[in-house]
C-alpha cells in the first residue's frame, strides 16, 4: 500500500477546519488544535494556507477573511466552505461499523449517545446502515467484570489443539474481540505466563474473591492479537491456490505474495500445529506447506487421519 | 522572485472557485488565473490540472462536467458537496471518536485491497463532524474492513447494484444489507441471474466489485440485513436443505462452540458419551468447515452425498486420487 500523501491529509483538515471556525469565532487556538489532533505549528501552518484561499475576481474582498489575535482566531467570507465535505463511503461505513460494534458488546445501552449518534449518522449517509454482531459467549460478562475488578477467578478451559480441558486459575485482562472471537490476554498461574485465552471456551467460571495488580495499560494500546507475530509461533510459509486466496485475508499473515498463477504463497505464524492443520484442511488440495519442512505432510497427514475414521464406520 | 502557490493552496483554491461557480468553468478560464499558479506552458498545465482533478476526486470531491459545442466545463454543486448537519450533540459526538477509537476496522492482514484506509478514515470523518472528544478508549474489538466492503457500501448507499465474480462464477446483485458476523462480512441482496435472495461472503469475492447505475435498487421495506444473516452459516447458498447428522466424540463438543446453534438443531447424548448432532445443512463449504473444526474426532453418519464430499475432499487433500 502506497502512503498517503501529505498534501491530501492537510487538504481534508483544512476543509474540515474552515467550516469549524467560521462557526467558532474567537476560538482559542490551543482548543483548536486539540480538537483537530495537530500540533499548533501545524494549526499556524494551515492558518496561513487559509489566508490565500479565495475566489475569482480575487480582488481583495473575494478572499477568505481571517483575524489572527495571536492565542485566537476568527475566520470569516467563507461562504463556499461553509460545510464540510460530505463523508465518503469509507468515512461513513468506518463510523457506523465503529458505532454498530460497540453497540453490540453485550451491556451496551442502545439508547445512549452512541445509539442516538448512529442513528443521525444513518439517516444522513443515505439511510444505509450495517449490522454487527460480535456474539456473546457465556462467560463473556463474567470474564469483563473479573477484569474490571481485579479478580482471579478459576476456570475450566477447553484446548481444540489437545481436544482436553484443563483446570486454570487465571489472572484475566479485558474481553477483546478480534478474528471473530473473544478473547482474553491473562495470566495463566498454572504456566506461571502470559496466555490468551478464548473466552467461548472456557466451560466453568468461578470467582476466587482473590485480587491481583493490573498493569496500566499503555495510551493508544491496540488489542493483542491472537496467533500474530511475537507470540511465540513458528513462521510457516504455505501456498495456497487461487480458490483459497481468502486464507490470506482471513488469518493474521506476515507476509503475502500473489503468484502469477493466482494463488498466494503466505507467511504466517503458528502456535499449535493443530491449528495449522485444520487452515490446510480447509484450504483444500491444492494448498502445500513450504517450510518448515518437518510441516509438509501436516495437511495429508491430518486428512489421512480423518479418513480413517471413515474406514472404521465402513464408508 | 517570491515562490509561487504550494499545490496545497492550488487545489484549495480550485476547489473554492468550482464550488463558486454555478456555471462551472472551462480548464482554459481556471489555468489562466494566476491564483491558481498552473505552469505557464498549455501541455504542463493540462497534465497538472487533471492531477488536481484525480486528487479531489480521491478524496471524495463531486466534479461535474458539462458539456456543451465540445467544451467541457467543470463545477462542485454545493448540495453534493456539503456535508448534511447532524445536529450532534457534544456527548454523541465523544461518543462516535470512543468508538472510533475502541474498535480498530483494519484492511485485513493482507493490507487489503486498496482503496480504503478505515484507520485514518475515522479519524478524517470525525474532523469533518467537529473533531475530536478526549483521548483514545480502550481497545476493545478488531474488524477487518477492506476495499471489498467499501465498495460494496458505497454501491449499496448509492442504491446501486454491483457485479463481482464469486466461486468462478460472475454475480449481478442488487445490494440489499451488509453485515458483520464473526469477523467476516456478508452481503445480501438479490441476486440478478437467480432472482433471489443470496448472501455472499466478502472475502471470497475475487477482484474488483463493479458498481452499476445509482438509484436503480429498491431495498424492500420490511429486509433486515440483522434477521437474515442471523440465520446460520449453514444455511447460507441455494436450495433446500438437508439434515445432517454427525457423530461427535465425547469432550469434542465445545469444537461446535464456533458455530451459532441452528434453532432447529438436535443434540442427543449418546450411550458411550458421544453426541449425536442433527443439523440442517445448505452451504456445504460451511459443513465441511464445521466437520474439519473437529479433525478425527466426528464422523459424518448421514446423507451419504455429504459424507461422501466431504470423504472427497479429504482424499484429495490426502493426496489419493479418488
Amino acid at each position: 500500500m502506497s502512503p498517503r500523501p501529505v498534501v491530501e491529509d492537510e487538504l481534508r483538515r483544512v476543509l474540515a477546519l474552515v467550516p469549524w471556525l467560521v462557526a467558532h469565532p474567537g476560538a482559542r487556538k490551543d482548543d483548536v488544535a486539540e480538537r483537530f489532533g495537530i500540533t499548533r505549528e501545524q494549526l499556524e501552518h494551515d492558518l496561513a494556507l487559509i489566508l490565500m484561499i479565495g475566489v475569482p475576481p480575487y480582488s481583495p474582498g473575494d478572499y477568505i477573511g481571517l483575524d489572527d489575535e495571536g492565542e485566537t482566531v476568527e475566520v470569516w467570507l467563507a461562504e463556499y466552505f461553509r460545510r464540510p465535505l460530505r463523508l465518503t463511503p469509507a468515512e461513513a461505513l468506518t463510523l457506523l461499523a465503529a458505532g454498530r460494534a460497540l453497540l453490540a458488546v453485550p451491556g451496551s445501552d442502545p439508547d445512549g449517545p452512541l445509539g442516538r449518534a448512529v442513528a443521525k449518522l444513518q439517516a444522513a449517509t443515505g439511510d444505509a446502515d450495517v449490522d454487527v454482531d460480535l456474539g456473546g459467549p457465556r462467560y463473556l460478562s463474567a470474564v469483563r467484570e473479573a477484569a474490571a475488578a481485579a479478580e482471579t477467578i478459576e476456570i475450566e478451559y477447553w484446548s481444540a489443539a489437545r481436544g482436553e480441558a484443563s483446570h486454570r486459575r487465571i489472572d484475566p485482562g479485558p474481553p477483546f474481540f478480534a478474528l471473530g472471537e473473544w478473547y482474553t490476554d491473562a495470566y495463566c498461574h498454572r504456566r506461571g505466563e502470559a496466555r490468551m485465552f478464548r473466552i467461548d471456551r472456557i466451560r466453568d467460571l468461578r470467582p476466587t474473591g482473590r485480587h491481583f495488580e493490573v498493569e496500566p495499560a499503555p495510551a493508544g494500546a491496540r488489542p493483542p492479537e491472537p496467533m500474530a507475530a511475537g507470540r511465540g509461533g513458528v513462521p510457516v510459509v504455505v501456498d495456497v491456490p487461487a480458490g483459497a486466496a481468502w486464507v490470506a485475508e482471513t488469518y493474521p499473515v506476515d507476509e503475502v505474495v500473489e503468484r502469477p498463477d493466482g494463488g498466494r504463497t503466505v507467511t504466517l505464524r503458528v502456535g499449535e500445529p493443530a491449528w495449522l492443520e485444520r487452515l490446510l484442511l480447509r484450504a483444500g488440495p491444492g494448498a502445500s506447506v513450504r517450510e518448515p519442512e518437518t510441516w509438509r505432510d501436516l495437511g495429508p497427514e491430518a486428512a489421512r487421519r480423518i479418513l480413517e475414521r471413515y474406514e472404521q464406520h465402513g464408508a | 522572485m517570491p515562490p509561487g502557490p504550494g499545490r496545497d493552496e492550488r487545489l484549495l483554491n480550485l476547489l473554492a472557485c468550482l464550488l463558486d461557480s454555478p456555471a462551472g468553468r472551462t480548464m482554459e478560464e481556471l489555468v489562466a488565473f494566476p491564483e491558481l499558479g498552473y505552469p505557464p506552458r498549455h501541455e504542463s498545465a493540462r497534465r497538472a490540472f487533471e492531477r488536481d482533478k484525480d486528487s479531489l476526486r480521491a478524496m471524495g470531491v463531486p466534479i461535474a462536467v458539462s458539456t456543451n459545442d465540445g467544451e467541457h466545463r467543470y463545477r462542485v454543486d454545493p448540495r453534493e458537496y456539503y456535508l448534511p448537519d447532524l445536529d450532534l450533540t457534544d456527548d454523541e459526538r465523544a461518543a462516535l471518536w470512543l468508538a472510533v477509537t475502541a474498535v480498530a476496522l483494519e484492511s485485513g492482514p493482507a493490507g487489503g485491497r486498496g482503496g480504503a484506509d478505515p484507520g485514518s478514515a475515522g479519524t478524517s470523518a470525525l474532523m469533518k463532524l467537529g473533531g475530536f472528544a478526549g483521548g483514545p478508549a480502550e481497545p476493545v474489538a478488531v474488524l477487518p474492513l477492506d476495499g471489498t466492503v467499501v465498495a460494496l457500501f458505497e454501491a449499496y448507499q448509492g442504491r446501486a447494484p454491483v457485479s463481482f465474480r464469486y466461486r468462478g462464477e460472475t454475480r449481478t446483485v442488487d445490494p440489499w444489507g451488509l453485515s458483520s458476523r464473526r469477523g467476516h462480512w456478508y452481503l445480501a441482496g438479490r441476486d440478478h441471474a437467480r432472482d433471489a435472495r443470496r448472501t455472499f461472503r466478502t472475502d471470497r469475492i475475487e477482484g474488483e466489485v463493479e458498481i452499476g447505475t445509482p438509484g436503480t435498487v429498491t431495498v424492500p421495506a420490511d429486509f433486515r440485513a440483522a434477521e437474515v444473516l442471523a440465520d446460520q452459516p449453514l444455511r447460507y447458498g441455494d436450495g433446500p436443505p438437508v439434515t445432517a447428522r454427525i457423530r461427535v466424540d465425547p469432550g469434542w463438543e465445545a469444537a461446535l462452540s464456533g458455530f451459532p446453534r441452528d434453532p432447529e438443531a438436535r443434540f442427543t447424548r449418546l450411550d458411550d458419551g458421544a453426541l449425536l448432532a442433527e443439523m440442517p445443512v445448505v452451504n456445504r463449504d460451511a459443513f465441511r468447515s464445521l466437520m474439519i473444526e473437529l479433525l478425527e474426532h466426528a464422523v459424518v453418519l448421514d446423507p451419504p452425498e455429504l459424507r461422501d464430499d466431504l470423504v472427497a475432499w479429504l482424499r484429495a487433500v490426502a493426496g489419493e486420487v479418488a
